[in-house]
């Protein structure tokens, strides 16, 4: 690594701090929408209690100055105490735990895959614009981009699970599921696909996948359609610059000129969206996860808020937060290794 | 037809038509254009812009950008090993030997011309690599093999040297790409000819006047001015010494003095590689200054050949005429040609020039005058001339 990618990618990192305080003040301004009286209603169970309401206002200083509140709960934050999830009966910190693996392993396969195929379908359809390819991607990328996630998902679960009785919801097979409790099946990341290579246990892979599937194709489908469009236009765009024409001008094969220098330069756009793409992802992992009963983060977070549970709710944003700002430094650093002027000026 | 070029020709462009299909029409952008070139002549290419004196550069190539299609004519050109050949009849593999090694080209926006995500020395081995691949390795394995014999050459060397005569026999062997793949092997192995390549450039750049080589060679075209990107571009150019080199308004986008310094550097250059060249500008001072002969383009037409002297003493065309008095002269009242370029999906018809001509006369409105020899190399496309016809003559001389 160059010292001015170091450089760079340090500068970069001390920008987080001030990024994520704004996330935090963000956060605590929603629950500053509710009146202390609100807040503490939350709390008790039967209105028989809401006599005990202004002790509760006293005992967690719901009514003490508004930076006083901030300071007392970046505080509990950082001591890893986000507070009770009622919905679940436990730790808002330790459902974010446990609901993770599953997430994680819906982001590992549909991440990559959105990608790969995004990038390589919109530099095919761009290569051959105004044939066949690149009038089916336009297609696949109208559907994706304009049907809802949920009905989607609906249909994929009516016609798979439904009609041909494959892929169903969940992310395990009830015996797979018992196998995992019974603690014969060793649990080394939460990723049961993972797990399951470790465990050296092949039917409990293929269950694992054939859960996946459903979902990731949602995820795969929604997402990629903006990928897909951003790089045939962004690759249409390079293929017609003078330093193409010069780099065939000094006898280089097309073939070269397309993927050492037209596609590099085009994807300079594809890694700028691709922070967007990461909101993408966690808004349609909420809907996705609800839909197919895959119980990760986003189906979590998305009981929770049915059940007012307002704990849970701040912590799901709090992770969302962090997740895109994380994401959002990766697509800086890449953008940087890609584009010499960036990290050098 | 047979291909035939006359002894000292180098190139000849005949009856070219190009054609751009727009959503507005079809842009008539090159219209049986008829041009000539010597072996080591400079020709000046001088026009306003849309006059198709771009386009007909790329075209050389065989280069035409899109949504451009070449419809008719032919561009024969003296190939290095004597044959002549039409380059718009040439496959795309034999295009890609042609160019960059027998005709190179530099352009306007140095800036545009350069990636900017490789370094200038990655852009300029390209151009080596691509042609002098054998004459590298050859150099490569001469050092490698001096090394050997001096004793300072390990395992590293032999194993280079094993790869370099591999890469001679097929450089895209299949096991040659499998171990340039395996780590730190891989590296090792493109060590000598990484260098030498490298020695080469530096050397080269030394030659385009750069100062301070070896970190520019490293540099990225945005850490650098546009002088020393032109510098750069035309190193690229110049890097397998190619018999013909088309230069596309270099100076335009460049400040003044360094317009000077590029231009005395592509004629002190042009000796040194004894290229021909074609020169295209819309600057009359500089085809002054650094052509022979001039052509001179209309709206897809020549409409006036000949050489320098003559042309700036006597021009014959009426729009040739009207640039010449368009060069701004300190104490003169300024002079500009009336009206506009015109529409090139509905042009004019006949003469494209006529209806801006102070001597049209009703045959310049149903006839499209040809390029006719006036004087011995004097050639022009208008009525008010008789003369014979522009290919007439190659026969008879």
């Amino acid at each position: 690594m160059s010292a001015s990618m170091r450089t760079y990618i340090i500068r970069r990192l001390l920008l987080i701090i001030p990024v994520l305080i704004g996330v935090t003040l963000l956060i605590f301004a929603i629950t500053q929408l509710f009146s202390p009286v609100e807040r503490a209603s939350l709390y008790i169970r039967d209105p028989r209690q809401a006599k005990d309401l202004p002790s509760i206002i006293k005992k967690y200083g719901l009514d003490l100055p508004v930076y006083i509140q901030y300071f007392r709960w970046i505080d509990q934050v950082l001591h890893g105490n986000l507070g009770w999830s009622e919905s679940t009966h436990m730790p808002v910190l330790k459902a974010l735990i446990t609901h993770f693996p599953a997430t994680a392993e819906l982001a590992l396969y549909a991440a990559p895959l959105t990608i790969i195929i995004g990038i390589l379908l919109g530099k095919l359809a761009a290569i051959k614009k105004d044939t066949a390819v690149d009038h089916a991607t336009r297609i696949m990328a109208i559907i994706g981009w304009s049907l809802p996630s949920f009905w989607l998902g609906i249909m994929l679960l009516a016609i798979f699970y439904g009609g041909l009785g494959i892929f169903s919801p969940g992310r395990l097979s009830v015996w797979a599921e018992n196998l995992v409790l019974s603690g014969e099946f060793k649990v080394y990341t939460g990723l049961y696909t993972i797990d399951a290579i470790l465990n050296l246990n092949g039917a409990v892979l293929l269950d694992a996948l054939s859960h996946l599937a459903l979902p990731v194709t949602t995820l795969v489908t929604i997402n990629i359609a903006l990928l897909m469009r951003i790089m045939r236009s962004s690759m249409l765009e390079q293929l017609n610059k003078t330093y193409v024409i010069a780099a065939r001008a000094r006898g280089l094969k097309w073939k070269t000129v397309i993927d050492k220098h037209a596609t590099k330069n085009a994807l300079i756009s594809v890694v700028t969206i691709s922070g967007l793409l990461t909101a993408g992802m966690l808004s349609g992992m909420v809907i996705t996860e609800t839909v197919f009963e895959f119980k990760g983060i986003g189906y979590w977070a998305a009981h929770a808020a049915t059940q007012l549970d307002i704990p849970a709710v701040l912590g799901f944003a709090l992770f969302a937060g962090t997740i895109f700002v994380i994401a959002n430094l990766i697509v800086d650093i890449l953008y940087a290794y890609i584009d010499p002027r960036i990290r050098l000026g | 037809m047979e291909a035939i070029l006359r002894p000292d020709e180098q190139l000849r462009v005949k009856d070219l038509v190009v054609r751009f299909y727009t959503y507005e029409g079809i842009v008539k952008a090159v219209e049986k254009a008829n041009l000539n070139l010597k072996k080591g002549e400079t020709l000046g290419i001088v026009g306003e812009t849309g006059s198709g004196k771009s386009v007909t550069a790329l075209t050389i190539l065989a280069l035409t950008p899109l949504p451009g299609k070449v419809e008719g004519g032919s561009i024969l050109f003296k190939r290095i090993n004597g044959k002549v050949d039409d380059i718009l009849k040439l496959s795309e593999e034999e295009l890609v030997k042609l160019r960059g090694r027998e005709i190179s080209m530099i352009f306007q926006e140095p800036n545009a011309a350069l990636d900017p995500l490789y370094r200038v020395g990655e852009q300029v081995a390209e151009a080596i690599l691509s042609h002098r691949l054998p004459e590298m390795l050859d150099r490569a394995i001469e050092s490698l093999k001096e090394e050997l014999k001096n004793g300072n050459g390990g395992f590293s060397s032999k194993l280079q040297l094993w790869a370099y005569n591999e890469m001679k026999k097929n450089p895209d062997a299949l096991k040659l790409k499998l171990v340039k793949k395996l780590p730190i092997i891989g590296k090792t192995i493109s060590r000598k000819l990484n260098q030498v390549v490298r020695d080469e450039i530096i050397g080269l750049l030394r030659l385009m006047e750069i100062p301070d080589p070896e970190r520019v060679v490293d540099s990225y075209p945005h850490e650098l001015s546009g002088g020393m990107q032109q510098r750069i571009v035309i190193a690229i150019a110049l890097a397998c010494s190619p018999l013909l080199l088309l230069a596309d308004e270099p100076t335009t986008s460049l400040d003044v003095t360094v317009q000077a310094q590029i231009l005395d550097l592509i004629t002190r250059l042009k000796e040194r590689f004894g290229a021909s060249i074609i020169y295209i500008t819309h600057d009359m001072g500089v085809i002054a200054e650094i052509s022979d002969r001039v052509a001179v383009m209309y709206a897809g037409n020549v409409v006036e050949v000949a050489p320098v002297i003559e042309l700036f003493k006597k021009p014959l065309h009426p729009y040739t005429k009207a640039l010449l008095e368009a060069i701004p002269r300190p104490g003169a009242s300024f002079k500009s040609i009336p009206g506009t370029v015109p529409n090139l999906v509905n042009p004019p018809s006949g003469c494209r020039f006529h209806p801006r001509c102070p001597h049209a006369m009703p045959k310049c409105m149903k006839e499209v005058p040809e390029l006719r020899r006036i004087t011995k190399e004097h050639y022009v496309a208008c009525h008010l001339y008789g003369g014979e016809g522009y290919g007439k003559h190659s026969d008879s001389d």
